[in-house]
């Protein structure tokens, strides 16, 4: 007699119990035994590994052979490569549409992100070796833009839409990457400004491709980035700012975040509730030391540890208990 | 009193109700049917989301912590700390006793009695050293340590079999590791045993764990099993690893500078390179997702302990090669079963769902975007940016 897996049982119970005809568990029981082992997600992982240790290692491989004779060898593969990727793409696309298209072809979406990430490899170089834009640097950086818009939108592809927004980003001087964001808001009055920018121009964005019904589903790409800019950049104005000053940027903040919080309640969003939660808390935070520090230099210390940080400890612990009621789960 | 402390019929109902759901998302159940058993097997326990779990587990911890304060303060602090521990002890495993059979709201691995199981685990290992006398501590090679050790692995077994809590189990398995070395290492001949001891110790825990889905009481034991699979699997691999063999070797010698070839170096490099192919290959054959993971990872690990100690390409090209050589493969795969073959297949499955699109957030860091230039600088290069989050929440 074949040993019975767990699920055998689970299936013999609900058979035991009358809530399945024999028939149909029997089915089930069948299904569960023969059905394909799914490889998916293992392979786009494999995929996407491979996409970007290519492009990785070209981009630094073609700096290292520069000069020699190599460099036009190599410049040729990343080119035939390129045009290959996007020739492939091309070839399987979907009709257009503004919904959220159906996907046809992993490689195709994969070979146009790898065939993206070896533009941008070939036009830093060709901008290195030959000078190609002469001292247009706003154009070098602008490029990238004007090719992965066009292409996220037509193909439907978000890995794409994010790097053309990191392409906007560096057009205006913001780097995009998370670490990046980290290290540098709150050493540099130069990015705070342009990063709030952006940041509330990927809000709008998001926004108005929910409210128009244009790739709705790429709202959750821009407002995951432009929210963060946008905070980040505050934040950054309200560090650089005096005291009074520095309470508009925070105020902005507060808006900003209510807006996260009214957008997870929407959207049912674990993330952008912690978001929002979590820069309206540094905000307030920063807020009330400002108006303590206002009324007292000596006495900010008792009254923030003593009362502040107990009190919203356990605010934080109730938050994460009615966590579903708040986002209206369930 | 029963020898598990929570109901079986706990697991069992969570188990049923998750199959009914995933039967359910494949149209194989009719919606009347999966509320029928919705409402034939109902959760009596409270388990709330992670954020929360890890709430409770640091809120329960802070609350034994103060309970422990405010008995030092009660006895002046002059209570003898092995007897301080027996009070903490007892307390917790009245608490979290009391919580199974009498309140109304009744944890299961909600966070809180998690908290409550850990702390008595630690008054035991408090109390055990105590007992014991401090001078067993120490190192690995203590001769003394295995006093300690023998008696904290029966207290840790015993609780693993009442609670069947995951981190116990890893923790029984750390200890049981432990105390093999502990034993093997008062022998000369020790160190150079202990990569096969460890192997041997993890392969007798994964032959011993086959008959552990078979049992009646699976689901009950459901999350320490899947913890000691991924742990004995892991250990399998990394016992036999010529890196960690050789390093740990070092390491237990005490020596400074680079490490010495090891005895056996051939046999080493062999499970090296040979056990992730294994594990690859046996998870495909079984359907196992686990063991095929796993093996992924090994084999990684295995391509960092050969290009640890031979250099073997420069970075660039070794990176280059590697992504063309994943590329064509997963292409290919993903064309040679675009139709099911060999029970294996490239179409999505439900049974499987990421949490996270975690491949758009890799592309974060590693995107190459040329950065605009600071005046004054020839254009050099480009830096690393990337953006846009893709990701379901």
């Amino acid at each position: 007699m074949p040993t019975l897996t767990p699920t055998d049982r689970l299936l013999a119970e609900l058979e035991r119990a009358d809530l399945l005809p024999p028939v149909q568990a029997r089915a089930i029981a069948e299904d569960e035994h023969t059905r394909p082992f799914s490889l998916h997600y293992e392979l786009r992982a494999l995929l996407y590994l491979g996409v970007t240790l290519l492009a990785g290692g070209l981009g630094v491989l073609v700096y290292q052979n520069r000069d020699t004779l190599g460099q036009e060898v190599i410049t040729g593969l990343i080119t035939v490569a390129m045009l290959a990727c996007f020739w492939y793409a091309a070839r399987h696309r979907t009709a257009f549409t503004w919904g959220e298209a159906p996907r046809t072809s992993i490689a195709a979406d994969y070979l146009l992100l790898l065939g993206c990430l070896l533009f941008v490899v070939l036009e830093g170089y060709v901008q290195y070796q030959y000078g190609v834009f002469g001292q247009r640097y706003g154009l070098v950086t602008l490029l990238p833009t004007l090719v992965f818009f066009p292409l996220a939108y037509r193909y439907d592809h978000r890995g794409v839409l994010g790097l053309g927004i990191a392409a906007v980003g560096a057009w205006v001087g913001v780097s995009t990457s998370p670490l990046a964001v980290l290290h540098r808001t709150f050493d540099s009055q130069l990015f705070a400004g342009p990063a709030l920018g952006l940041g509330l121009v990927l809000v709008a964005a998001g926004l108005a491709s929910e409210y128009w019904r244009r790739k709705p589903h790429f709202a959750f790409t821009y407002l995951a980035v432009g929210a963060n800019l946008a905070e980040l950049g505050a934040l950054g104005r309200a560090f650089d700012s005096s005291k009074a000053a520095a309470v508009p940027w925070l105020l902005l903040m507060l808006v900003l975040a209510a807006g996260l919080v009214w957008h997870a309640r929407r959207t049912q969003s674990y993330l952008f509730l912690l978001l929002g939660v979590a820069y309206g808390y540094v905000a307030v935070t920063y807020l009330v030391v400002l108006g303590l520090s206002a009324i007292d230099k000596e006495l900010i210390f008792t009254p923030l540890v003593v009362l502040y940080f107990p009190a919203t400890l356990i605010g934080l612990v109730l938050l994460f208990l009615n966590i579903k009621q708040i986002l209206r789960l369930k | 009193m029963s020898l598990k402390a929570y109901p079986e019929e706990w697991a069992q109902h969570a188990a049923l109700r998750g199959a009914a759901r995933r039967w359910q998302r494949r149209r194989q159940l009719t919606p009347a049917q999966g509320a029928a058993i919705e409402a034939t097997y109902p959760l009596e326990y409270y388990r709330p989301e992670w954020w929360a779990r890890v709430a409770l587990l640091v809120v329960g911890s802070l609350g034994v912590l103060s309970a422990s304060v405010v008995l030092g303060m009660l006895t002046d602090f002059k209570l003898d700390i092995g007897v301080g521990a027996a009070i903490m002890l007892a307390g917790t495993l009245t608490v979290l006793e009391l919580n199974i059979s009498g309140s109304k709201h009744k944890h299961y691995r909600s966070g809180l009695d998690n908290a409550l199981l850990y702390c008595a685990l630690l008054c035991g290992a408090v109390l055990l050293v105590r007992l014991v006398g401090e001078r067993a501590l120490g190192s690995v090679a203590n001769p003394l340590l295995w006093r300690w050790l023998l008696p904290m692995l029966g207290l840790l077994l015993a609780a693993l079999l009442r609670y069947a809590d995951p981190v116990v189990a890893a923790a029984s398995f750390g200890a049981a590791l432990a105390l093999l070395a502990n034993v093997l290492l008062q022998f000369s001949a020790g160190r150079l045993l202990l990569p096969f001891a460890g192997m041997l110790a993890a392969g007798t825990l994964l032959l011993a764990l086959r008959v552990v889905p078979q049992r009646a009481d699976f689901f009950y034991y459901r999350a320490a099993y899947l913890t000691l699979r991924t742990l004995g699997l892991a250990i399998l691999y990394l016992a036999g690893n010529y890196l960690v063999v050789r390093e740990g070797n070092a390491a237990l010698q005490g020596g400074y500078g680079p490490s010495a070839e090891i005895p056996f170096a051939a046999l080493f490099w062999v499970f090296t390179a040979a056990l992730p192919l294994v594990y690859v290959w046996l998870g495909l054959r079984r359907y196992d997702r686990l063991l095929l993971w796993l093996g992924v990872l090994a084999l990684a690990f295995a391509i960092y302990t050969v290009r640890t100690y031979h250099s073997v390409l420069p970075p660039a090209a070794a990176a280059t090669l590697a992504g063309s050589l994943l590329t064509a493969l997963a292409l290919g795969v993903l064309r040679y079963l675009r139709l099911p073959r060999h029970g294996l297949t490239a179409q999505a499955d439900d049974e499987v769902r990421p949490l996270v699109n975690l491949e758009s957030f890799v592309q974060l860091e590693t995107a190459h975007v040329p950065a605009a230039p600071v005046p004054g600088f020839e254009f050099g290069g480009g830096s690393s940016g990337g953006g846009g989050a893709e990701g379901r929440f």
